[in-house]
């Protein structure tokens, strides 16, 4: 769609494929269920959480990767310092807005896994959709695509980097008001 | 026959203006955010006639360099030209209408409509067609069907305008003595600012006028709305605007700047202290530059906007336009502006320290979107839209000896540019030309000699 990846990396066995689709299943029960500290203990201390901003460019005018630049503004440019003042707006009693809150529904499909260029590391792509409700009858959906580092910290995958792309140049509502 | 754009005869007014928009008694009616009729006597008496901006010019480095944007509900094209000036044309073909540029930015050496292929270049000249032949065995005139140029385009420190009117006042008496504040965040270095990359485009269920208004001098929401915003980014309240000694809100035709004399405010709220440092640094030669009174306004907690729907922070240097999309919607494209000078680090934490605070991942715009919706919501309710609301804080703050420019108030907690805002766009929509429209200006159209200095209150605060 956008970007393109590498066809050269190895498919994980299918024990790690089946920890590593059951994590990312687990990861979005987790933001549904808004345990947002359990969703930050999913998070390496280096991880780089990257969603840019889509541009609508002729195909004989791409940027850095086509669609996106990593100079560009971006939805998401954060690192863990960033994403964790993310959460503590919404633990914030006088977040108004999330009282009543949003309810969301996160949906991943399309898992694959590779080994990656480092030991200990995971190449994992998969399609997602966001379901969010608010008040009582708004709703908004949106869809992409990510490509996600999981890495081994202690025996236990941690997500290092996440680049997240929504075809939409125009978000076609007022804010993402979580996590992807 | 040429092709031509028919003169749009002015529609008679509303009859009913002074119901919905009664700033003498400082009320206006939840109506003037739903009605169709009033959003179709803005688009033609105030985005068909009114300065609008299109873009910075950092956006365009090369001849052939374009951006697509929107001037109310109207497509344009932006293109810089061989000698470095800027045109703007309708992105509509002179031929059946079709949307001649797609993309919303990149290099061209011209446009060549998908449709039928009539091609034009980037001075907007038709220069060829598929079937060429045909055309001229019809006696076509290809030099009177190119694209069609707005009426007036002029800029302003880097910052471009465009008006479709050619009998609007000259961007210079449009924006009047607002250009002596623009200059504390636009040219508080040599050589200005630029545009980051990338434009962020979002939409909202709101009327234009709330996001416009929050800007233009409502600093009332921010200790109330953002606090938990403000919690998260620096572990703390916002400042308490009642506590600053010395601040104000000016205007001009509708313009307005809200603003204290606190240097940092606003810039502290991306959590960057680098970036308040950065401020510091520059701050000797902002004095040298803009004299001491503007020096305290490069980050301070402050927002504008410049009428209609063209607002800034100072601080976050987040830079915005609210496209109206009908009576309940805007299309948002917001930008981050910084100082060309800056060094490239300090560059990157604005881009990323804007995004984080205001953008539609911002945490202090998301509390925004749910005010601004449901204030444009509940007006569709016919008797709720009826409903006085009340814009009447400040009635008595006007400062008559000041060598301030432009309508200048005291305190920034005050209504006076909201009650600005909306005298000027009832004047706008009651006035048949630009003639019509009465003078509410009664400030100084020039800085007074006294104007860059600081009083004694102020002296300092800039330091805490
Ligand atoms: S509509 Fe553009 S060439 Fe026909
Ligand atoms: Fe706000």
């Amino acid at each position: 769609m956008f970007y393109k990846s590498s066809d050269h990396l190895t498919p994980v066995s299918v024990e790690e494929y089946h920890r590593i689709s059951t994590l990312l299943a687990k990861e979005y029960r987790i933001l549904d269920e808004e345990r947002f500290s359990d969703w930050l203990d999913l998070l390496h201390p280096e991880i780089h959480y990257w969603m840019p901003g889509i541009e609508n460019r002729r195909r004989e005018n791409p940027l850095e990767y086509g669609f996106f630049d990593s100079k560009h503004m971006a939805y998401f440019d954060d690192a863990i310092r960033d994403i964790k003042r993310r959460v503590s707006r919404f633990s914030q009693p006088s977040a108004w807005a999330e009282n009543p809150g949003t309810r969301n529904v996160h949906i991943v499909a399309g898992i694959e896994a590779f080994y990656g260029e480092e030991a200990g590391e995971y190449c994992v792509y998969s399609t997602f959709q966001n379901i969010r409700s608010r008040g009582l009858d708004e709703e908004y959906i949106f869809s992409g695509r990510r490509y996600d580092t999981w890495s081994l910290v202690d025996g236990v995958l941690k997500l290092k980097k996440r680049l997240i792309l929504m075809p939409n140049a125009t978000l076609t509502c007022k804010n993402i008001n979580t996590f992807i | 026959m040429a092709n031509r754009i028919k003169t749009i005869d002015i529609t008679d007014a509303l009859p009913d203006i002074d119901d919905f928009c009664d700033i003498p008694n400082a009320r206006i009616s939840g109506e003037i955010f739903h009605r169709q009729d009033i959003y179709e006597q803005e688009l033609e008496k105030i985005f068909a006639r009114c300065w609008l901006f299109v873009g910075h010019e950092s956006q365009f480095k090369k001849a052939g360099d374009y951006i697509t944007t929107t001037m109310g509900e109207d497509d344009v094209i932006i293109v810089r030209q061989k000698n470095g000036s800027h045109k703007a044309f309708i992105n509509a073909c002179p031929h059946r209408g079709n949307k001649v540029c797609f993309s919303e930015s990149g290099n061209a050496r011209g446009f060549i409509c998908n449709y039928h292929g009539w091609s034009f270049n980037i001075e907007g000249n038709l220069i060829g067609q598929h079937e060429s032949g045909i055309y001229e065995s019809s006696q076509f005139d290809a030099s009177k069907w190119g694209l069609r140029e707005v009426a007036q385009i002029d800029s302003y420190k880097g910052l471009i305008f465009a008006t479709f009117d050619a009998q609007a006042p000259s961007l210079e008496e449009y924006l009047g003595p607002m250009t002596w504040y623009l200059d504390a965040l636009f040219d508080n270095q040599e050589g200005g600012t630029e545009f980051v990359g990338g434009c962020i485009r979002s939409t909202m269920d709101c009327n234009w006028k709330i996001a416009a208004e929050n800007f233009v001098g409502d600093i009332l929401h921010a200790g109330w709305t953002h606090d938990s915003a403000a919690r998260a980014m620096l572990g703390g309240a916002v400042s308490k605007v009642s506590d600053f000694e010395e601040s104000y809100s000016v205007n001009w035709n509708g313009h307005g700047y809200e603003f204290a004399l606190d240097t940092v405010g606003n810039v502290a709220v991306l959590g960057e202290s680098a970036l308040n440092k950065y401020l510091h640094t520059i701050k000797p030669s902002v004095i040298d530059r803009l004299g001491e009174f503007r020096a305290n306004m490069i980050g301070s907690v402050s927002s504008c906007t410049i009428f209609p729907n063209f607002s800034f922070l100072p601080g976050q240097n987040t830079v915005r336009i609210w496209q109206p999309r009908g009576p309940n919607k805007i299309e948002l494209f917001t930008w981050v502006v910084v100082n060309k000078t800056a060094p490239e680090d300090i560059k990157e934490k604005w881009r990323k320290g804007a995004m984080i605070t205001f953008s539609p991942t911002g945490v202090f715009e998301m509390d925004d979107g749910e005010n601004w919706e449901y204030c444009t919501k509940t007006a569709r309710g016919r008797v709720t839209s009826q409903q006085d609301l009340f814009v009447g804080l400040g009635m008595d703050t006007y400062l008559e000896e000041t060598d301030l420019p432009a309508n200048v108030y005291s305190g920034q907690l005050n209504e006076a540019n909201s009650r600005a805002f909306y005298q000027y766009w009832g004047d706008l929509l009651k006035s048949p030309s630009w003639d019509a429209m009465p003078n509410n200006n009664k400030g100084k159209a020039k800085a007074g000699p006294k104007a860059s200095q600081i009083s004694d209150k102020t002296d300092g605060i800039g330091e805490k």
